[in-house]
């Protein structure tokens, strides 16, 4: 049954940096303009309201705070200054340390970059007229890892809970 | 101008084009770049699951910037902008994240000095270069060109945190592009979003919002799309065949680079700015400009 939690609603509150969640007054300005809208259903509107009144276990579990664009037309416009784009990218980063269910591809990223410093592998590029060409044959520079030190850093930085 | 670039990942690693017409056209109008050493990602990805480490790796990236000497940072793609920026805000405010990170950054030897500021392409060339030394720069002016600009979310969005151009009607790549002789077009969907964040998670949907824009604009009859962020330039050109299978339309418009279109018009070969790495149908804008 979904239920108010106090505790994770402070929690989210700690991750925002912030006392308490600033007046939303359901003005749906953020949800007019949403892009992730018409395609996915996603309404900040209604993320901010169920926030604000707790149910934030809900909605770390629920796969809608995956479905933003990441626009940031929503803090732009909002009047409050509300912005549901860190709201729900701070319930994305509780969803992790509750260990719900995460898209494969951003867990692929963070190994991607404790592997080699960059979130993506390096690409062969084949032409319009199939040539394919590399950094090398482009004569573009080598690219430079960082040294093993990193890895150890930003896997400290990753144990980090931010409470 | 001594400017130190920060790539991030998806330049460095696919969309080599942009690196290349940067690369190119920046020493002609007297910026000259440097690159950092061991950078690594920007933190982008890594907000969704940890800020506190995304805004470490952006710090990180300011730290390998100071160690360059130069006070100034070109950062060509819109979400490493917006990530670095706002983490480097984040700091400002917050002076317990701020003696955090530098601790972490000791680990590997390095010290973010505040003292940066940083650039985006639009700005660099609209606000420093200036738009009289683009227009005098210019060797082959195009003619009778209808272009469509895309700006993008990040480096416009959101207003407090300081961007690059006004966050709901932005005109700085419009006038750019005018600087080169062709036109630009007014469109309603031009605050449209190309979807490229959704492609960690909705590939269809990610898909379906470059495809529509995409659309919208060949109904336009625009002789090409132009952008200025590697991720909106993977959407638009590198996914445009699938992008258009998500809309069920045939799609089949030039996209490119606002660095090689000033790139063309500073008389430097296609080749060099990497036009022939754009998997859209630039050839057809190509035959469009007097060689
Ligand atoms: S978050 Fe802001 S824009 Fe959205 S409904 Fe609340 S007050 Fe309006
Ligand atoms: S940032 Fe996310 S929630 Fe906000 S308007 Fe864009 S897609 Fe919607």
């Amino acid at each position: 049954m979904a239920e108010p939690n106090e505790a994770s609603r402070r929690k989210i509150l700690v991750k925002l940096g912030r006392d308490e969640f600033l007046d939303c007054f359901q003005c749906l300005k953020c949800t007019s303009g949403c892009t992730a809208l018409k395609l996915l259903e996603l309404k900040p509107h209604e993320i901010m309201k169920l926030v604000r009144l707790g149910f934030v276990n809900e909605l770390a579990a629920s796969e809608i705070i995956w479905t933003c664009a990441t626009c940031l037309k929503c803090v732009q416009r909002c009047p409050q200054k509300g912005s549901p784009y860190h709201v729900i990218m701070a319930l994305r980063n509780l969803a992790v340390e509750r260990e719900a269910k995460v898209p494969e591809a951003y867990l692929k990223a963070v190994s991607q970059i404790l592997e080699n410093g960059l979130s993506q592998t390096i690409q062969k590029i084949t032409t319009r007229k199939m040539e394919t060409f590399d950094r090398t044959s482009l004569k573009l520079p080598k690219i430079s890892a960082p040294k093993e030190s990193f890895q150890a850093v930003f896997f400290k930085a990753l144990e980090e809970k931010q409470e | 101008m001594k400017m130190a670039v920060f790539w991030g990942c998806r330049i460095l690693t696919s969309q080599y084009a942009y690196e290349m017409s940067v690369r190119q056209v920046f020493p002609k109008l007297g910026v000259e770049l440097v690159d950092l050493r061991e950078a690594t990602c920007c933190g982008d990805p890594v907000k969704s699951i940890n800020i506190f480490a995304a805004d470490y790796l952006a710090a990180r990236a300011l730290a390998l910037a100071n160690l360059t000497g130069s006070t100034d940072l070109l950062i060509p793609c819109n979400r490493c902008h917006f990530t670095i920026s706002e983490a480097k805000h984040r700091m400002e405010i917050n002076e317990k994240l701020h003696l955090k990170i530098g601790e972490l950054l000791t680990e590997e030897g390095l010290e973010y000095d505040p003292n940066i500021k940083i650039w985006h392409i639009i700005d660099l060339l609209h606000d420093a270069v200036g738009l009289e030394k683009i227009k005098e720069t210019v060797k082959k002016p195009f003619r009778g060109l209808k272009l469509a600009s895309h700006t993008g979310c990040q480096v416009i969005r959101y207003s407090d945190l300081g961007r690059v151009d006004d966050a709901e009607n932005p005109r700085k790549l419009d006038e750019l592009i005018n600087m080169l002789g062709a036109e630009t077009v007014d469109y309603s969907e031009k605050l449209d979003c190309c979807g490229a964040a959704l492609t960690y998670s909705h590939q269809d949907a990610a898909l379906s919002l470059a495809g529509s824009k995409i659309k919208a604009l060949q109904g336009l009859n625009v002789d090409a799309l132009v952008v200025c962020c590697p991720a909106c330039q993977m959407m638009f050109d590198s996914e445009q065949k699938d992008a258009g299978t998500a809309v069920g339309a045939k799609l089949d418009l030039p996209v490119l680079y606002y660095t090689q279109l000033l790139g063309l018009a500073l008389d430097i070969e296609a080749e060099k700015l990497g036009l022939h790495l754009n998997q859209s149908l630039v050839d057809k804008l190509l035959t469009k400009i007097p060689a």
